[in-house]
């Protein structure tokens, strides 16, 4: 992206699903953000996503979004098992991409990824939400500032309802289209582990429950403890299993060699009326908040906030996480043929 | 029929938590303190810890072969960890009721040697818990009333806070050096949350794995001991448990340590701070916690008296506290083989305390 006025920063958003229809409604609220097809394999459903942003156009050919000269940037969202190919094919079509967590099921693919978004100078990007969650940002801003001293001991506390559509025929409760559960959505409290205690995790183990259904094919809940190369450890425990679908208890406790940060998700406000949960503050516009650095990463106005390595450390993280809980043994992380630098920036 | 008079009470050794321990009894109306004691073969510092103690409380100082149940009824062993067993194990003999600060012993027969004795003695033998305290009595409530449904996962997170070492800790080598403390913050602390969680919910423990660092503390690191420990458990009934134990620069929370405990069961879920509900005092100092409830070792003293005095079992005795050894001694063979590893909880230490009962015995006669 170059020139004085580059016009809107075109984005076509790669899925039809619940991410992607948040994705789309978000991306149409930034200013100077157009956002310029859904692609889906049903048409209708593309349509009505579509249908969110002005202009926006449903598409079933991944080729014909990607030969859109007007698109520069696109969201990878859906499957996991597509990830890798609709990121490679976008790269080759010159377009920066964000792709959703997780990027891969395997870390070569993601290396492939990441390899391939060099070659063709375009940005690559893993859209790791929590991130840009109010509470989250500011802890780790307050980290970083130094306000604790040197970050060493994470203890994450993350409970949900069942949010898995579909019932049984849910995709993520699959472990061969999700990778897992640790895989599909133990990157993001990996993500933010690395992020808060910047360092690479070297060794993990997982236990993992079933909290309502005995039968479910990976674990709705799931616990790891988690050694750092610089010592630092981690406990993370994530379940999906609180009574009312809308609810959330979410903890965090940082300790560092100078004073400690936490955060609860008690502390937000919400009224006792009897309806449904309302949206919490701490948690936050975090999908606006995405979309608004994807909009200027596409646009060349800003440098990606998640790090490729992260990423990398984090895939590779979880990976080895859902291989501890296959096999009930602690697994050590490995790192990459080249010390990690294929992720590196 | 008169009312008995309050339990004729000995410190045995006043190594840790001595002070505190005299400082309750005397304001429980069923105790009495009646002296402190320390072995022949203790070393200076302990019996110099015991004659400052005695001298600060105006109560005699009593060689161990001085005591008998003419003199005292219930032995309170405030030693370092390292000599809690042989201690408990000697009053025993004597024929006291004994209570001994945690841990029950630093080792798995060791621990299981008290219970024998204990029994072997018909004497009680209660260890210090928190499972009794009315914040985990009131999480039990809500469980054993089938609020949560099931339990399938507890976590737990018991942290205290460096910058009141000092204060909390008469000298640091106590929970440092395995030759008086047994190993490190793990050893210190791991079996409160266990104990709770066994209270909470019924379960016993059958796997652990740990990590642990040293983190913070050149005190720990210097004796190549544990500082923070993460530790991952399994308890019957495929109850998934997460603690994290340690010695951090500030816990997050006021006082000395902070102490939670989280549950979900298979139809709720609830959170407990150990600490709460409070009054808080706002000053120019800052914010202080006034807790509603009384200390956790006042539960246990209230449970020790009401065992003597009708006979029936303590609700946390001497075989409850060898659970938590078990499973302690589990987290450290986890740290050395970098495994999980079974609790061994014996064919001979069975539970009969009414924290998770798995059957009942009569009381000592």
């Amino acid at each position: 992206m170059s020139g004085p006025d580059p016009g809107p920063a075109g984005i076509a958003v790669l899925g039809s699903g619940g991410i992607a229809r948040a994705h789309v409604a978000a991306l149409s609220r930034v200013p100077g953000v157009r956002v310029t097809h859904v692609l889906g394999s049903d048409p209708a459903r593309a349509a009505e996503v579509a249908a969110l942003a002005p202009g926006c156009r449903p598409a079933t050919s991944l080729d014909d979004v990607l030969a859109d000269p007007g698109t520069h940037g696109v969201y990878v969202c859906g499957r996991t098992e597509d990830h890798p190919g609709r990121t490679l094919a976008a790269v080759a079509a010159g377009k920066h991409v964000v792709v959703e967590k997780p990027p891969a099921r395997d870390v070569a693919d993601f290396d492939a990824m990441v390899r391939a978004a060099k070659s063709a100078g375009v940005r690559l990007m893993v859209g790791q939400t929590v991130r840009f969650q109010p509470a989250v940002a500011t802890l780790e801003a307050a980290s970083r500032s130094g306000r604790v001293g040197d970050p060493r001991l994470l203890h994450l506390n993350w409970y949900v309802g069942h949010v898995w559509p579909g019932a049984w025929r849910s995709w993520q409760l699959d472990p061969r289209q999700s990778g897992g559960h640790l895989v599909h959505n133990g990157m993001h409290p990996l993500d933010l582990a690395i992020w808060l205690l910047r360092a690479r995790p070297v060794r993990v183990f997982t236990r993992g429950w079933c909290t309502h259904a005995p039968d479910m094919p990976t674990p709705d809940s799931f616990h790891l403890t988690v050694r750092f190369a610089d010592g630092g450890l981690a406990m993370i425990e994530v379940s999906y299993g609180l009574r009312d679908p809308g609810d959330v208890l979410r903890r965090m406790v940082l300790c560092g060699t100078e004073g400690t940060l936490g955060h609860h998700t008690s502390d937000d406000a919400a009224p006792s009326d009897g309806g449904p949960p309302v949206p919490l503050a701490s948690v936050g516009d975090a999908v606006q908040r995405q979309a608004e650095h994807a909009a200027a990463v596409v646009s060349g106005r800003a440098e990606p906030l998640i790090e490729l390595r992260h990423s990398r450390w984090a895939l590779a993280a979880a990976i080895a996480a859902q291989r501890s809980l296959d096999t009930g043994r602690p697994v050590d992380v490995p790192d990459g043929p080249d010390g990690g630098g294929v992720g590196d920036e | 029929m008169s009312e008995p008079g309050p339990l004729r009470t000995v410190l045995v050794s006043a190594v840790r938590h001595a002070a505190g321990y005299a400082e309750l009894l005397s304001a429980h109306p069923g105790y009495a303190l009646a002296g402190v004691a320390e072995s022949d073969d203790a070393g200076a510092d302990a019996w110099s810890d015991a004659r400052a103690l005695a001298a600060a409380r105006s109560v005699p100082l009593w060689r161990l072969d001085d005591l008998s149940p003419d003199r005292a009824d219930v032995a309170v062993i405030c030693s370092e960890p390292t000599r809690h067993a042989v201690l408990a194990e000697r009053m025993l003999g004597l024929g006291l009721h004994v209570l001994v600060d945690k841990p029950l012993a630093t080792d798995v027969p060791s621990a299981r040697s008290v219970v024998q004795a204990a029994r072997a003695a018909g004497r009680h033998c209660a260890v210090v818990t928190r499972a009794l305290a009315p914040p985990v009595r009131r999480l039990r409530a809500w469980v054993d009333a089938g609020r949560l449904g099931l339990p399938r996962s507890v976590d737990a997170e018991f942290l205290s806070s460096g910058t009141h070492f000092a204060a909390s800790v008469e000298r640091p080598e106590l929970l440092t050096d395995p030759r008086l403390s047994g190993g490190g913050e793990m050893m210190n602390v791991l079996g409160y949350p266990v104990d709770d969680i066994r209270a909470i919910t019924g379960c016993e423990p059958v796997d652990v794995f740990a990590e642990a660092g040293t983190l913070f503390w050149d005190e720990h690191r210097s004796y190549g001991v544990e500082d923070v420990a993460v530790v991952s458990a399994r308890f019957t009934h495929g109850l998934a448990v997460s603690i994290v134990v340690g010695r951090v620069p500030v816990a997050p929370g006021p006082g000395p340590g902070t102490y939670t405990l989280r549950v979900i069961g298979s139809h709720g879920h609830a959170e407990v701070d150990a600490g709460a509900p409070a009054v808080h005092l706002y000053s120019a100092a800052g914010a202080e916690p006034i807790p509603i409830d009384r200390p956790p070792v006042a539960a246990v003293l209230d449970d020790l008296q009401a065992s003597i005095r009708t006979g029936r079992r303590p609700s946390y005795d001497c075989a409850d506290a060898a659970i938590a050894v078990a499973t302690i001694d589990a987290a450290y063979r986890s740290l050395a083989s970098g495994a999980p590893v079974p609790v061994d909880t014996g064919p001979g230490t069975e539970p009969v305390a009414n924290v998770s009962p798995r059957s009942r015995e009569d009381g000592p006669s």
